[in-house]
Formats: structure tokens, C-alpha cells, sequence
């Protein structure tokens, strides 16, 4: 037995001892334990140091708002994790957990010099002592800050457990499964509604965990308690989810959960996710997110030793745990009372409750009394004692707000502290609800709702487990009847209930010099009362600008036990009202949560879509090299033997150029425009024109955005008078569908004509090169593929081999060139026939990289490479593909536009370096004149940039300032290395200018 | 554990007609097309599924492909439409089993108490565009574009595992 555990008491498993490390020692637990609880069954309290002044540290809180007790824990190999709060984290065997911030050891620390040093770190400390010189901020500053910065260490290994995810759809998610959550999902399970109850804790229950003594409904609190656990888990209606969190509430009732499945496990099932994010759409939410305790401010009360009231009782009544021998409490608020008489009645010594209060109920005063406590009131703790551990605290007596007698010191060696009870409203706050200061209770409320959602129980100030029930079953019953169901609000007996009420205060009055104080109200941030002071008085009026100058609330606990008392402090420096002073807005996460629950399945294989043609497991067994282009991954090139990307690219382009080359064309979009306007369609969306295209033959087409800009390009084909198959860019796909269906259903309804995407449909094998039709002709039956009968820019049906086939005759390498569309479960079974049938031909597969090269030989553009959304038909020297004489189509306005029609625009026009051997770089700036001071006037960019193989010199293209008149001009290209001259050729066609390859 | 299978292809297309037009069709195609999005009727091996305003997937045996493309050719003239076939451009996986729905909520946002027996829609499986229909209380079709398939089949198959482990 554990030096602090009373047999017997709490929840925890008395019978099944779990032991787990804490700094390499092992440490005795029970079953049902956190890391905090089964250290302070220990006596252990000292169990880090602070963030900023490496302070000894305990655990202050029994809860998720824990600021202190942050640890690293080993949940087996490779699943470290730092600043896990000791009170969450559940014990098992083999669990491994470690102090942090501290170095050597946590009780001996180097970094504690700091804290000597404190007067140096005061809030502002790094704004006002890193400004000069500016020369040492990337050197020495910058990387001072980021070594100071952060709590605990990186994992360095990779996490190896996974996440899931889910969907989930509910009539009423309940948040917080205490005496509120309770009642609403008692009353909202027994109407039939779904419901969702959630909650942090590993069990249900709430503050009645640590309030055994009240008796509900003739029962005590346990017993009723798990009656309606025992209840609503029988409701098949009813969901009920423990250790987790709801962290965020988004829009239209979409709330986020985090559930942790097996981080309490020593040995998780195989295969069990770690944590599963939930992403709950519901029609209710109730919020019955409870209450924190409030911290005092004073000086010490950030030593070991020194807790919320409300935890000690946590620890006594759930996990049997007493924190101490002989307790002291300090308080504004009846709540510690009663925690001081339990921690009595379990056989802890209370030397003295200190009430700031000049006035509290007799009874509580007369029961304290009786038990022999020593009472203080209308007094204040000016400041404690003890090391890694609180051994005393010093209390005077307070008039009018200041101390107004002899101090006069209190044995302990435990500190119960008590400011009150805040509100959560965290998760109502993400909702952008507003909130209203409540000046009777000090505390800010719930007020005007944005969301279907109702908050029950001390998360609106509802405090006592009889009003907080009762809030709780009208809370269900309202969300029942906006669901339009019928439920009347279960209603409760309670008897042994101990409401309680207090007060709320800025920093309590010292008779000691308040610049010496370490009086802490945000003890992760190491943020003090007399910081919140100084940023007053430095000119910070917003408590937003306070907060980020203090840092006050921006540690990972967003100020759940500070926000108010830095709130009071501000308010009381500036002589304003709190309304007056506000609010910081809280904001999802509601607690810390790993990237991996974030992630959930996208890790790994399976991080992003790979969208992989029919033919790419062929070319994976080739050895292609792979770029993704858009979602697909596409071949690049095929590299043979040593060959390095510029070799494979070379050869690929001359075997296409002199015999053969394949190319897998699938992914390319497509269209099948149908319908008996499907013509006038054509007309309205492209530039071209389209009526007196033939079926059966193909025209090259060009898409505009309203304003006139190249949007995107490609082959279509007239297959029947009535049905266009229109291809498109491979990323354009979706969105030149999208434009297109956008068009159809809000500008031309009328327009009898449908559109289907066939992407997917046809898997395409491009066949390039002057034995392309050598190949086919054989395999081809049903169409005679002769250039007389079958020539450049036709379409028809055929079969291919024996399989159903779509035939293209187009080119977009200037040779000769068929492009073989078939149904996609076909792809793969074509493509090798097409390798065997071509190795008489030295058949050569080519990449995405080749096929850029052969086009930029060609001046063929690549939408997106040589066009940046600013370019015109013009501009691309493409105006032919321009019908004059339609009267109309999408970007027709656009392009008479003052400024589209102006002289200067950049034009794109090809490249010759006057080095043949020099290949620019792509992206590269361009200038007229080299000497010019800089910055020199740009004149344009270069799009494209390739070593030609079949012109054995480099070529580029490029958009530049009046680029076709500057036809046989010298350009020049500043590289780091040098400038680089060039000579403007207005055609970017600089490989069989006349097309006769085309023609075979 | 929920089963999962790759139905084989039969023929698939995409129909389009304006609302004076589906009597006509049904006609053509032997079912009568619902006109609620996300119903579905069938005659035989041929099921219609309303996916929009004017918009069905018509699924009809591999060996009826032919006749039905004859069947929509012969109206023609009198009922303009558009007849698509789409068989190769997505797989369908039947996912069975009691917690077939669960399953299914790992990548469908939607709410899957909306989707009833007999009924189909248009949704998403974890970023992926899909056709899910509920064929029976715990048995589903999910059909995605080829390309994206085999991420949706990995995730069903990543998730079912968590039902093995129990959590």
C-alpha cells in the first residue's frame, strides 16, 4: 500500500496494482489511477519545473486544465509522447513517464538560475531585449528564443501507431457526462432521440466522482450514479463515449471529438487505432462542459504542495489518495470548505481554512470549529515556504483591501487553494456565441446563440448537483422539443447537496513589496499578477493586447485557470470595468490533440489520392521515374541502363522522331458533349468554330475564361452530327467540366445538351512517329487508316487487336501520330499488344518529359507552362483558332478590352541562345540591355526550356514585352553566373516549320 | 468484419433527358425511371437510379449492353437525350455485413439513416466522388472513378481492421 492510499476508498482497483516508472523509479499504483493521482499515493508532488523561471512545480489540478504537470510519456517503443498532462493519462504496467524542463535532474537544475535572475524576464523581456543590432537576430537572437521556446522534447522517431476517423449523425450530442450531461441525456435517451454523450474522463460522472456524499434520489451519489450509466447504456438509442473530448464546435452543429482508444492500454489490440476524430453532425448539442476551479493569487502559490481545493477532493474521494498530512486552505468560496472537511473526516490534519471573506455561512465556520480547525477570516496568504515542497503559509489579517495586522505563519505541507469556479464556455465560444459578464458572480455567461445548442449546469454558473440536474433535464427537454419530439425533463431528489458561493478577487493583499511577489496566474506561461501590472502600465488597454504581451492564456491550457484572474488584475490596473477590459476569444482545440488524430488515415500510402492509369503498373515494372501531374502520377521518363534524365529524354525523343514512340495518353480529360445543340454549344464555349466540322473529323480547340485568357486547349472530335468527344488538359479536367456545366445551367438552359465526363472511361495510347501507322495498320479492322481515307485531325470507330476502340489520327509532336482510345479495362492488354507488335520498330515508351520536348520543338503550348492566366490567344500567337465570324463565344468581349488590344503586351515567341549549348532555365527573368542599373526593367519570362536532340542545340519559349517584333533582336538572360544572350524568333516553331511530317 | 467485393463490370451509362423525355425512356429502357433524386426502380438485370434534376445512371446486364444502346438510339429522333457509356469508368465494391454502415462512415459524410433501403446518392468516400447505394439494410454498392478506386479500397479495408480489434 501506497504511503497516501486509504484502503479501500475511491474508484480505483484496489485489487489489481499496476506499476509504471516516473523518472526511471518505479512507482506503485492501482488500476484506474492517473499518473498524477498514483505520484501523490506516493507522496510524490515535485514533479516538474516551469517553462520560463525552471520553478519546482506539482500537480494542481485534478483535471484537463492541468497547467503543471506535464510529463513525457512512453507508451512502448517509438510512442513518446512530451507534455502529457499526469492527470489524464491513465496508468498500466510499463508505462514510462519523465519529468521535463529540467537538467540533470528535476531536483537538480541548472535552469533554476533563472528563476534568481527573474527580474530580468519580466513581461516584454524578449521584445525589449532583442531589437538590436539587427546584424544578431538570425545568428544569435533567433536562435536563442527557439532553444528557450517549447516545452518538453520532439519525438524523434515516427509515430507508428495510426488514426481513424468517423462520420456520425445524432439528434443530440451531449458534451460533458456530469450531473448535467447526465440529466439531459436521461430525459433526451428516454424520448427516442439519438444521443451522444461524451466525456474526457475514462468514466461518467463528473464532480459526482469526487461528491460520493450526495444522496440522489434516496441513493447515494455512486449508486445512482451507476443506475444511469446502467440505464442510458441500455438505451440502443443512446452512445456513450468516454475519454473524449469534444474540441471544437464548427459550423451548423458540427462538432469535432477526439476519442483516445488505447493510450490507458498496456497491451492495445492489434490493429486498434490510437484515437479516433469524430466529426459529429448534430441537430441539438447540449453543452454541459462544467466548471474550473479558480487558482488564488499570491505569493508561493506556485509551489509543490499547493492545489485546487477541488482536486485534493478529487484525489481523496475517486482515487483514495490523501495529498497530504496536515492541510492548509486558503479560499474565497465555500467549495474548499467542504474539501477541507472531507480531507478531515479521511483523517488529513487541517491547520487553518483562511477565507478572504469577512462574512461566511456560520454553518460552515461553526462545523469547522467544531472539527478543530483553526479559522481565518477577512484575512490573505502573503506568501509560503518550502522548496520542492510547501512547508508553511503566511497569513494576515485584510481591512478594506489591505493587510491590516501582524502576519503569522501556518504549518503545512499542503496548500488547498479556492477562487471560485469559472464557467467552461470554451466550446460555445468557438461558435462565436456571445458572452455576458455576470457582475453578481464574477464570471462571464453564455449569452446570444449562434448555433441549435443549449448549455446546462455550472457551465452557466448553475451551481449544486440539484439545480445542476434539474438544468440538465430542462437543457434535454428543450433539445427534444426543438427536434419536435415530446419528452417532459426527468426530474431529481437530492438531499446532502453542498452549493456552495464566493467571491472573486485580482492578486490578494500582501503587507510584502508586490515587485517581489511570485504571485503566478498563468503557471504554464510563468505569467505573474505583477506582469499583467506592467503591461498596464506600459500602455496595453486590450486584455488581447495584454495577453500576447504577457503571454498570459497562450500556453496550451488557453488560460483555463488564469483567463479571469489576469481578467480581474487587468481591469483593477486599469480602473475599468471588466466588460469594459473583455475577453480573449477561446479557440479549438478545447485541449491539446496530437497532428495525428488530425491526420487520421492520411499517412503513409495513403496520405493523398495517387490517381494511377491502367498502364502505370507497366511502366512501374520498366523503371520509369514518376511526376505527379495534377492528382495522377505520371511515367516521366524511362531510363535505361545508367541513363540520367537529359540521356533517357534524348533517345526517347529521337526514336519517336526517327521510328516509333509510345505514349500513355489516359489521363487527359474528356467530354462527351451530347445533344442536338451540342454543336451551338461548341460555338458558344470555344473560340473555334464548329459548325462545319465534319463528323468523323477532329479540330484543335480553345477555351477562354470570361475575360479572355487561354483557360485551356485540346483535340475534340466530331463523332456524329449531335455528339462531340472533347478532350482536355489533365488537370483542367474537373474544372473545364465545371465552367462548362456552370455555362449550360445558368446562361443557356435552353440549350438541348448534356455533358458526361469519359475520363475515366477510355484509357489512350498515343502512337507516335513515322512507323506509327506501319504498326497499326494491321491490328486495325473495320477503317481503312490510309492518309487518303484516314488523314491528320480524323476520328472513327474501329477495332484495335480485336478490342473495341475510339481511333484518333492527331499529333502532338508533329509526327505522324494516332491516338488509340479503348474502354479502360482494356488499357493495360493494348498497350502490351501495341510493345510486342512494335519491337520490329524499336517501339520507344516515352514519358511526360519527352512529350514536353517534342511539343516545345513543335511551339505547341502546355497550358499553365506557357500560359499564366494573363495570356491571350494573341499573346500565344494562337489568333487563328479564333472564329471571326461567330458572333459570339465565352472571353469574345474580353478580348476587344482596351488593354488586351494595346500594344506592349508580352508575347510568346521562341528562344535561340546564341550559345547552342546553353539550355536557359525555365522561369528565368529577361532584360534588354544588361548594364542597366538595377533593378532592371523586366521584359518577360522564359516558359519552356529543353535541349532539342532532333535540332542538336537548345531551344526555349518565352513571353516578352512586343516579343514579335523583336523577331532576330538580342535578348539577355542575368543568371548568377553570368548573362546569358539570346535571339527573339517570333514563330516558336523551330522544327519542321512547313508540318510535311505530319502528312505521311 | 465486413466483406468486401469488387463487383464485376456489366454496362453502365449516364442518361440525360429533359423532364418531357422520361416517359419516352422508360419506355427505351424497360424500368421506370424515378423521378426523385436518389430513387431507384428496376426491371430484371436493368436498374435506374435518378442522380439529378434530368440525370439517371441505367445499369443493365454486360449481354443487354447492345439493346439498350439500340433501344435509346431508336427515340432518338423524337426524344433528345444523351446516352453515355461509363461501364470503364468506375468500379463498384459491395460492402456487406452488420456493420457495413459503420463502415461506411469512416469516408461518407452524409447522414446514413437518410439513405434508405432501395435508394442511392451522390456523396463523398474521403475526398473521393462516389455513387453509394443501399441495397439492403447492411448492404451497400459504393462506386468510385478507376483511378481513385484503389484509395477508397484501401481505406475500407484499412477501417474494417478497427472491427477485428474491436474498437
Amino acid at each position: 500500500m501506497s504511503a497516501f492510499r486509504i484502503a479501500g476508498k475511491g474508484r480505483v482497483n484496489h485489487s489489481k496494482p499496476v506499476r509504471f516508472t516516473f523518472d526511471g523509479k518505479t512507482v506503485q499504483a492501482l488500476d484506474g489511477d492517473t499518473v498524477a493521482s498514483a505520484l501523490l499515493a506516493n507522496g510524490i508532488h515535485l514533479v516538474g519545473r516551469s517553462f520560463k523561471y525552471h520553478r519546482p512545480r506539482g500537480i494542481l489540478t485534478a483535471g484537463s486544465e492541468e497547467p503543471n504537470a506535464l510529463v513525457g510519456t512512453t507508451r512502448g517503443p517509438g510512442r513518446f509522447e512530451p507534455n502529457t498532462r499526469a492527470t489524464m493519462q491513465e496508468v498500466f504496467d510499463g508505462l514510462k513517464t519523465e519529468s521535463q524542463n529540467r537538467w540533470p535532474s528535476l531536483t537538480m537544475d541548472i535552469g533554476s538560475v533563472n528563476d534568481r535572475m527573474h527580474k530580468l524576464f519580466s513581461a516584454g523581456f524578449y521584445y525589449k531585449t532583442f531589437m538590436w543590432p539587427r546584424s544578431f537576430w538570425d545568428k544569435v537572437y533567433e536562435p536563442f528564443i527557439r532553444a528557450a521556446a517549447g516545452l518538453g522534447k520532439s519525438p524523434t522517431e515516427e509515430d507508428p501507431d495510426h488514426y481513424a476517423s468517423r462520420f456520425h449523425h445524432c439528434d443530440v450530442l451531449i458534451v460533458g457526462g456530469g450531473a448535467a450531461g447526465l440529466a439531459a441525456a436521461l430525459t433526451a435517451g428516454r424520448s427516442g432521440a439519438s444521443v451522444v454523450l461524451v466525456d474526457e474522463q475514462s468514466e461518467l460522472g463528473g464532480s459526482l466522482l469526487s461528491e460520493p456524499s450526495i444522496e440522489i434520489d434516496g441513493k447515494d451519489a455512486w449508486s445512482w450514479l451507476d443506475a444511469t450509466v446502467a440505464e442510458l447504456s441500455g438505451m440502443a438509442n443512446v452512445r456513450i463515449m468516454t475519454r473524449t473530448t469534444a474540441i471544437g464546435y464548427y459550423h451548423q452543429n458540427m462538432v469535432g471529438l477526439c476519442q483516445k482508444l488505447t493510450d490507458h492500454m498496456a497491451t492495445p489490440p492489434a490493429d486498434a487505432p490510437r484515437e479516433r476524430l469524430w466529426r459529429v453532425r448534430a441537430k441539438q448539442v447540449v453543452l454541459a462542459q462544467g466548471a474550473s476551479e479558480k487558482p488564488l493569487v499570491f505569493d508561493g502559490n506556485d509551489r509543490p504542495g499547493v492545489m485546487m481545493a477541488g482536486a485534493a477532493q478529487t484525489y481523496l474521494n475517486r482515487f483514495g489518495v490523501t495529498v497530504g498530512r496536515y492541510a492548509a486552505v486558503v479560499t474565497s468560496h465555500d467549495s474548499a470548505w467542504y474539501a477541507a472537511f472531507d480531507l478531515l473526516t479521511a483523517g488529513v490534519k487541517v491547520n487553518a481554512i483562511v477565507d478572504t471573506r469577512a462574512q461566511v455561512d456560520p454553518t460552515l465556520v461553526d462545523s469547522a470549529r467544531a472539527l478543530g480547525i483553526d479559522v481565518f477570516l477577512s484575512s490573505t496568504v502573503t506568501g509560503t515556504s518550502g522548496r520542492k515542497r510547501v512547508t508553511s503559509m503566511t497569513v494576515a489579517p485584510v481591512t478594506d483591501g489591505k493587510v491590516s495586522g501582524g502576519s503569522h505563519v501556518v504549518a503545512c505541507d499542503t496548500v488547498l487553494m479556492c477562487g471560485g469556479w469559472t464557467p467552461n464556455l470554451h466550446l460555445f465560444s468557438h461558435t462565436k456565441g456571445s458572452l455576458i459578464w455576470d457582475d453578481e458572480n464574477k464570471v462571464y455567461l453564455p449569452h446570444e446563440k449562434t448555433e441549435e445548442c443549449q448549455v446546462a449546469g455550472a457551465g452557466r454558473a448553475v451551481w449544486g448537483i440539484a439545480d445542476t440536474l434539474k438544468d440538465g433535464a430542462d437543457a434535454g427537454a428543450a433539445a427534444v422539443k426543438s427536434l419536435g419530439k415530446s419528452g417532459a425533463a426527468v426530474t431529481f431528489t437530492v438531499s446532502k447537496d453542498r452549493t456552495g458561493s464566493g467571491e472573486t478577487h485580482r492578486e490578494l493583499p500582501t503587507d510584502g513589496d508586490p515587485g517581489s511577489a511570485r504571485a503566478f496566474i498563468d503557471f504554464q506561461n510563468d505569467v505573474q499578477a505583477k506582469d499583467i501590472r506592467l503591461a498596464v502600465r506600459e500602455g496595453m488597454k486590450s486584455i488581447e493586447h495584454v495577453k500576447r504581451y504577457t503571454t498570459n492564456g497562450m500556453a496550451t491550457d488557453q488560460g483555463k485557470l488564469s483567463n479571469i484572474n489576469g481578467l480581474m488584475i487587468a481591469s483593477d490596473a486599469l480602473g475599468r470595468d471588466v466588460k469594459q477590459v473583455g475577453l480573449t476569444t477561446f479557440r479549438p482545440p478545447y485541449t491539446p490533440t496530437t497532428f495525428g488524430a488530425l491526420a487520421g488515415y492520411h499517412k503513409d500510402g495513403h496520405f493523398e489520392i495517387t490517381r494511377k492509369t491502367t498502364i502505370d503498373s507497366w511502366a512501374e515494372e520498366k523503371g520509369a521515374v514518376f511526376e505527379p501531374v495534377a492528382l495522377f502520377r505520371r511515367a516521366r521518363y524511362f531510363p535505361q541502363g545508367s541513363e540520367d534524365m537529359h540521356a533517357a529524354v534524348n533517345r526517347e525523343c529521337k526514336a519517336t522522331r526517327t521510328s516509333l514512340g509510345m505514349f500513355d495518353a489516359s489521363t487527359l480529360g474528356k467530354i462527351e458533349v451530347v445533344g442536338p445543340d451540342a454543336v451551338e454549344f461548341m460555338n458558344r464555349m470555344y473560340t473555334n468554330p464548329w459548325t462545319k466540322l465534319q463528323p468523323g473529323r477532329c479540330r484543335y480547340g480553345l477555351l477562354l475564361g470570361e475575360d479572355g485568357y487561354i483557360r485551356d486547349d485540346g483535340v475534340i472530335g466530331r463523332l456524329t452530327e449531335d455528339r462531340f468527344h472533347v478532350t482536355t488538359t489533365t488537370g483542367g479536367a474537373p474544372r473545364v467540366l465545371n465552367m462548362m456545366e456552370d455555362y449550360l445551367q445558368t446562361e443557356w438552359p435552353d440549350l438541348k445538351v448534356w455533358l458526361t465526363s469519359t475520363t475515366e472511361q477510355w484509357a489512350v495510347v498515343a502512337l507516335n512517329g513515322p512507323n506509327a501507322r506501319k504498326l497499326l495498320e494491321p491490328l486495325v479492322e473495320g477503317l481503312d487508316i490510309s492518309d487518303e481515307a484516314f488523314p491528320h485531325m480524323s476520328v472513327a470507330d474501329c477495332t484495335v487487336g480485336g478490342l473495341p476502340a475510339r481511333l484518333f489520327r492527331v499529333s502532338f509532336t508533329g509526327e505522324l501520330g494516332f491516338e488509340v482510345n479503348v474502354p479502360a479495362r482494356y488499357g493495360l492488354q493494348l498497350w502490351e499488344m501495341l510493345w510486342e507488335a512494335g519491337q520490329q520498330y524499336d517501339i520507344c515508351p516515352y514519358g511526360t518529359e519527352t512529350m514536353h520536348v517534342l511539343r516545345a520543338e513543335k511551339g505547341y503550348i502546355i497550358i499553365g507552362q506557357d500560359t499564366d492566366g494573363t495570356v491571350t490567344p494573341d499573346d500565344a500567337g494562337i489568333s487563328w483558332a479564333i472564329g471571326k465570324a461567330k458572333p459570339d463565344f465565352v472571353g469574345k468581349r474580353s478580348l476587344a478590352r482596351p488593354d488586351l488590344v494595346a500594344s506592349g503586351r508580352k508575347q510568346l515567341i521562341g528562344l535561340l541562345t546564341v550559345d547552342p549549348k546553353t539550355v536557359l532555365e525555365e522561369g528565368a527573368q529577361i532584360v534588354d540591355d544588361p548594364k542597366q542599373p538595377i533593378p532592371m526593367k523586366m521584359l518577360g519570362h522564359v516558359t519552356s526550356s529543353y535541349w532539342s536532340e532532333a535540332l542538336g542545340r537548345s531551344i526555349a519559349m518565352a513571353v516578352v514585352e512586343d516579343g514579335r517584333a523583336r523577331d532576330g533582336k538580342s535578348v539577355y538572360i542575368p543568371m548568377p553566373n553570368g548573362v546569358i544572350e539570346a535571339t527573339v524568333q517570333a514563330s516558336t516553331v523551330f522544327y519542321d516549320p512547313e508540318g510535311a511530317r505530319l502528312k505521311l | 468484419m465486413v466483406e468486401i467485393t469488387r463487383l464485376p463490370e456489366e454496362a453502365r451509362f449516364s442518361f440525360r433527358v429533359a423532364a418531357g423525355g422520361v416517359a419516352a425512356a422508360s419506355k427505351a429502357f424497360g424500368v421506370d425511371l424515378p423521378t426523385t433524386i436518389g430513387g431507384m426502380a428496376a426491371n430484371g438485370s436493368r436498374r435506374a437510379l435518378c442522380l439529378g434534376p434530368d440525370e439517371w445512371q441505367l445499369d443493365a446486364a454486360a449481354s443487354e449492353r447492345d439493346a439498350v444502346v439500340a433501344a435509346f438510339a431508336g427515340i432518338y429522333a423524337d426524344t433528345p437525350h444523351s446516352l453515355v457509356e461509363v461501364t470503364d469508368r468506375e468500379f463498384t465494391y459491395q460492402i456487406s455485413g452488420e456493420q457495413a454502415e459503420e463502415l461506411l462512415t469512416v469516408g461518407v459524410p452524409r447522414d446514413m439513416a437518410l439513405v434508405t433501403v432501395g435508394s442511392g446518392t451522390r456523396t463523398l468516400f474521403d475526398t473521393v466522388p462516389a455513387i453509394l447505394v443501399r441495397e439492403a439494410d447492411n448492404r451497400f454498392t459504393l462506386s468510385v472513378w478507376r483511378s481513385f478506386a484503389p484509395h477508397a479500397e484501401e481505406l475500407l479495408h484499412i477501417a474494417n481492421k478497427e472491427f477485428a480489434a474491436g474498437l
